[in-house]
């Protein structure tokens, strides 16, 4: 794979969000506004950067047996710093992000990138794996909080988009929008939008259609019922 | 890949070796910026219960910084209620609760607030309207903020009272820390709750201690509105445990013995 293609093609081709649907667990919690997903995309985006360039460096003396562990010990390390690094230099955005930098080390797309590129790859090419991927998630949730945000509070970062009535304004704001549920009908439609643009991503099912013909032949049938 | 046991455990202790450091070295050299930020936050809190600054603005850090330094910060031994000469800003209260050296054990029948523990010394402020005027001289303190805690529904609730120079009426309340249930009880942190116990008293007008969380809304035309703040609905427990820490901080074991010390005039 080029370098191109590794750094553009987890942003739609390939998102881990939307394609692979991983990562839903901290789409859902943290896109209420939009302060907070761009906060959680750059520190996810970090620690992967981190672990895959890392792991890719010792991908060589990684005992088999022993990778999960090693991998995780790396996440876990990289998303401990970050945690740190936030509590120092954003201590309100730590405050309102709470658990969920700490549940970076579960985020499958880490773990999930860790093992399916960056065991493989040289460290050049999973760096950018990386950054691609940390993207790519990081642009899935600035669209989900875009829209819960605009439309359950009329803001973006802050400020103030449709005035509310509250404030004097005209928009009554939608608060289905701030609950997490609302996040997952917005990735749903997202999946959808994505997948209608490119069929190629849809995928195969899983049970074929059986169509089981009746014995007795449809005119035969509504003949006996006409009588 | 290597695979024979003595390489791989060796591989994984380099790993652990090195995530180690970086972890460590990332918690001690942050350690003190994240150290100033809490205490930056803790003052926030206690600067909003002041009255020095509008009620609602957003200050930044060095108006928070400067904010208290207009403030009187005083230790305080709970049991005799007077001042002592100790430091502040080495005094940690919540820590101190868990060392039997410097905290005291709650008799099970008063221990209302079920903490179980609490810390012989505390931290108060004492607000002075004029700046100028130095503490301990002339002009009493225009309100006394403090630091009150206690179990609530499924942790341990955390806030501020601040009260008038009458050390009867509320002029502020903050709760900053809980966690209790998101929706309900969580809504002790709103301002617009907080608001309701202003101007409220405590005690009523022989001394005994008349405070409470209503289990409903309470009529502001009625007689025991005065000492009533409206019921969260939905939130009865945390609400009772509200009403339970105010009994326990205002009472012998808690700041009791402090107002009776000021109310005696003593400084």
């Amino acid at each position: 794979m080029s370098i191109r293609e590794t750094l553009i093609d987890p942003l739609v081709n390939r998102n881990p969000v939307t394609l692979q649907v991983l990562g839903i667990c901290s789409a859902l919690a943290i896109t209420n506004s939009l302060d907070t997903a761009l906060i959680m995309g750059i520190s996810l985006t970090a620690v992967l950067v981190f672990s895959n360039t890392a792991i890719s460096m010792i991908r060589a003396f990684i005992p088999n047996s022993l990778r999960i562990i090693i991998q995780v010990t790396i996440i876990a390390s990289g998303v401990i710093v970050v945690d740190q690094v936030l509590k120092a230099y954003a201590p309100g955005m730590a405050r309102t992000l709470s658990v969920f930098v700490g549940l970076i080390v579960t985020n499958c797309i880490v773990l999930g990138r860790a093992e399916a590129f960056a065991v493989k790859n040289t460290v050049l090419m999973s760096l950018l794996d990386g950054i691609g991927n940390g993207l790519g998630y990081t642009a899935v949730l600035v669209v989900v909080a875009s829209i819960r945000e605009l439309f359950g509070a009329g803001t973006l970062l802050g400020y103030e988009i449709l005035p509310l009535v509250s404030n004097g304004g005209w928009y009554v704001p939608n608060q289905l929008m701030l609950l997490p549920p609302s996040a997952f009908f917005i990735i749903g439609f997202l999946i959808w939008a994505i997948r209608a643009w490119k069929p190629a991503q849809v995928e195969e099912k899983e049970f074929k259609e059986v169509r089981v013909r009746p014995a007795v032949s449809e005119p035969v049938l509504a003949a006996r019922f006409s009588q | 890949m290597q695979e024979s046991p003595p390489k791989a455990l060796a591989v994984l202790l380099t790993v652990a070796l090195v995530c180690s450091v970086l972890v460590s070295v990332s918690a001690v050299v942050l350690r003190p910026i994240q150290e100033a930020n809490e205490r930056i936050e803790r003052y926030r809190h206690i600067v909003a219960l002041t009255g020095l600054t509008e009620p609602g603005q957003a200050l930044d850090d060095s108006q928070v910084e400067a904010a208290i330094e207009q403030l009187d910060v005083r230790v305080i031994d709970l049991d005799s209620g007077a001042f002592e000469d100790l430091d502040p800003e080495t005094l940690d209260p919540r820590r101190a609760a868990s060392d039997p050296d410097r905290s005291i054990a709650i008799p099970p029948e008063a221990d209302v607030a079920r903490i179980g523990r609490r810390s012989r010394h505390e931290v108060v402020y004492l607000v002075y309207g004029d700046p100028a005027a130095e503490a301990g001289q002339s002009g009493r303190f225009t309100r006394l903020i403090l630091p009150i805690h206690g179990q609530g529904m499924w942790s341990t609730l955390h806030g501020l009272v601040a009260l008038d120079a009458d050390l009867n009426t509320i002029a502020a309340v903050t709760f900053y820390e809980q966690e209790e249930t998101a929706g309900l009880g969580d809504q002790i942190e709103s301002p617009a709750w907080q608001a309701r116990w202003v101007g409220r008293r405590l005690f009523g007008s022989n001394g005994d201690f008349r405070f409470r969380i209503a289990g409903g809304v309470v009529d502001d035309e009625s007689p025991a509105a005065t000492h009533q703040v409206d019921g969260l609905s939905g939130a009865t427990i945390t609400g009772n445990a509200v009403t339970a820490l105010m009994s326990f901080w205002f009472g012998p074991y808690g700041y009791g013995p402090l107002l009776e010390r000021l109310a005696a005039g003593e400084q």
